[in-house]
């Protein structure tokens, strides 16, 4: 990917079709300029993350959880990954979306073609695809909960992996969720059933794959949301798919918050076709995946003011919900105090944590949980009623889900990625600038090894 | 019009809240990112501390900082007394405080304690120095002689 070829792949150079040959001379210019640049930007974020990849493929890092060794044909390039590689990697990622984000906006649409936008996200996609799993030890839970259901006969909504400590998946879990249930939708849960079958190592590729390709899914759908809405879809798609927090945290770590997006893009993309019944029905498919995009259902409805997304949530809420109460009974539906449990953790990531020791406390207290669950409410209704008098509830969706992670206190990378889909297929450009501004934030949290390197 | 009109007045104030808000959170952000900075350079010198008072250059050691208070900036840390797996031997724990000198900090007595023992208070035997006052099972602290952390190796 060079930048010679970027832009040789460039098209509709300043092309306004009537403009004067001057104008059209220096638009051209500036449009092989912005193809150029953003060449250069799409190598520095494929370099830096074949260099997070290939430093994490030899393990025995604390960035990169005890895993079989899937990406063995890697190691050897790369170096034992330490913090301070993996920040200023993530620094130089971070700094190069930037600049490819600011490009592509002044240059206005058409000045990036389909296909190169395209090679701009697929490349560290495709990367990171190859390489270990990164940052979490999440998928080896999905994993556990799996082999838990189908190969042990142990019902992952009412046990957590310690009762299958014998399984060759339990020394991959993360030590805080061995007791722990699963917390996921049923449907999650019944779609990774099948991946039990194929051992570990096969189970942790199809995990992958699967992560993959619903970010294919999702991104196809952000193009297609975004063009329906005449919003210029290259710069949703790389929004979206050069993020660094979506492609080093949530597709590095094969997290199903892919699947959730996937199925929230499409409810979108349905509801902007005039499927509001399928639309609903989706986001209560995808709330089966994970809870928290069923926010979305309350502003859609509000939105058109008419039954369909209600009958549709009805029906497929009776679908899956049959199937889930078969698998796993009552404890399957429970997604509330699944929910509720995890709201009492507490990552020091967290905005509340950080708030906490702005004033000297140690941490959040249990008060502070309730002040944070009313403070969401407030603005969940305060949303509720903006879209009710005509705001966009699709913006008002990506609000509410930024306001849930940024309110949680247990916030994790992944978590702040969710609004962004939505935030680049809306005109108001304030969610767009709040969700990367908050994203800013939890990169420059992680910096603290840069300054005061640990042993 | 009217309605037009009060939309933008809600969108500025929604926009003020917001900006407030990101402000709050980027102040909260950095300073808690200057906090974890200086923890870490801390622990830096509390692990190294605890290898030239032992002269044992091992590198599985427990920082325990909640034990004598997270803010007190005091701390634990505990490590093998002979060469093993972590925690598989009898622990060595030292209490570690004071400013970051030579890039280590005083030890201000300490306790051994059982193998797997954890760190628990019935674990723990042979306090010595001020700072393991009150710390073991039985009054076993005698204040002696605590080592001043060595200015080389």
């Amino acid at each position: 990917m060079a930048a010679g070829a970027a832009s040789a792949s460039v098209e509709g150079a300043g092309t306004g079709g009537q403009a004067a040959p001057g104008l059209g001379e220096r638009g051209a210019r500036r449009s092989r300029w912005t193809g150029a640049l953003a060449g250069a930007c799409g190598i520095l974020i494929a370099a830096a993350t074949a260099e997070i990849v290939l430093d994490g493929a030899l393990a025995h890092s604390p960035l990169i959880p005890k895993s079989p060794q899937i990406a063995g044909w890697l190691v050897g390039v790369g170096e034992r990954l330490g913090f301070r590689v993996f920040l200023i990697a993530l620094l130089v990622f971070t700094g190069a979306y930037a600049i490819l984000l600011e490009l592509v906006r002044r240059a206005g649409a058409g000045a990036i073609s389909k296909r190169y936008a395209i090679a701009l996200v697929a490349v560290p996609q495709a990367i990171v695809f190859a390489g270990p799993i990164l940052l979490s030890t999440d998928v080896f839970s999905y994993i556990a909960y799996a082999r838990m259901g189908v190969l042990h006969g142990v019902n992952p909504y009412l046990h957590g992996p310690i009762t299958i400590s014998g399984d060759p998946v339990f020394r991959y879990v993360g030590t805080n969720w061995l007791h722990v249930a699963t917390a996921y939708g049923p449907l999650y849960t019944l779609i990774s059933y099948p991946f039990a079958w194929l051992g570990v190592t096969g189970a942790l590729w199809g995990m992958k794959a699967m992560a993959l390709a619903a970010s294919a899914g999702t991104l196809a759908l952000t193009w297609r949301c975004a063009r329906v809405r005449r919003l210029d879809p290259a710069f949703a798609l790389l929004a979206v798919g050069a993020n660094p927090l979506y492609v080093i945290y949530t597709l590095g770590g094969a997290h199903n918050d892919l699947l959730m997006l996937l199925a929230m893009m499409a409810a979108v993309s349905l509801w902007l076709s005039g499927r509001d019944a399928a639309a609903g029905a989706t986001v209560v498919a995808g709330a089966l995946v994970k809870a928290s995009v069923a926010v979305l259902l309350p502003f859609m409805v509000i939105a058109r003011r008419r039954w369909q997304p209600i009958l549709g949530a009805l029906g497929a809420l009776a679908v899956l919900g049959v199937a889930g109460y078969a698998a796993f009974g009552a404890s399957g539906l429970n997604v509330i105090a699944a929910l509720n449990r995890d709201a009492a953790f507490v990552s020091s990531d967290s905005f509340p944590n950080e708030i906490a020791h702005l004033f000297d406390k140690p941490g959040v207290f249990p008060v502070d949980h309730d002040v944070l669950k009313l403070a969401l409410v407030v603005i969940l209704v305060h949303l509720l009623w903006r879209t009710w008098r005509g705001y966009d509830w699709v913006a008002a969706s990506g609000w509410a889900l930024l306001a849930i992670s940024v309110t949680s206190t247990w916030l994790l990378a992944w978590y702040i990625v969710w609004s962004l889909p939505l935030a680049v297929v809306v005109r108001d450009r304030r969610l767009l600038v709040a969700t990367l501004f908050v994203q800013a934030l939890f990169i420059v949290h992680q910096l603290a090894p840069l300054l005061a390197p640990v042993s | 019009m009217t309605r037009a009109l009060d939309m933008r007045s809600v969108r500025l104030i929604e926009t003020t809240v917001l900006v407030l808000a990101g402000l709050l959170l980027a102040v909260a952000t950095v300073y808690d990112l200057a906090l974890n900075a200086r923890v870490n350079h801390r622990l830096v010198a509390d692990l190294r501390t605890w290898r030239t008072y032992t002269g044992h250059d091992y590198h599985n050691l427990t920082v325990d900082r909640q034990l004598l208070g997270t803010s007190s900036a005091h701390e634990v840390v505990c490590g093998n007394t002979t060469p093993g797996p972590p925690e598989a031997r009898t622990q060595l724990c030292l209490v570690i405080y004071g400013p970051v000198v030579g890039g280590r900090r005083g030890v201000h007595g300490g306790w051994y304690t059982t193998a797997y023992g954890h760190d628990e208070r019935a674990s723990r035997y042979g306090c010595f120095g001020a700072g393991a006052q009150g710390r073991c099972p039985a009054a076993t602290a005698t204040p002696v002689d605590v080592r001043p952390a060595p200015r080389s190796g």
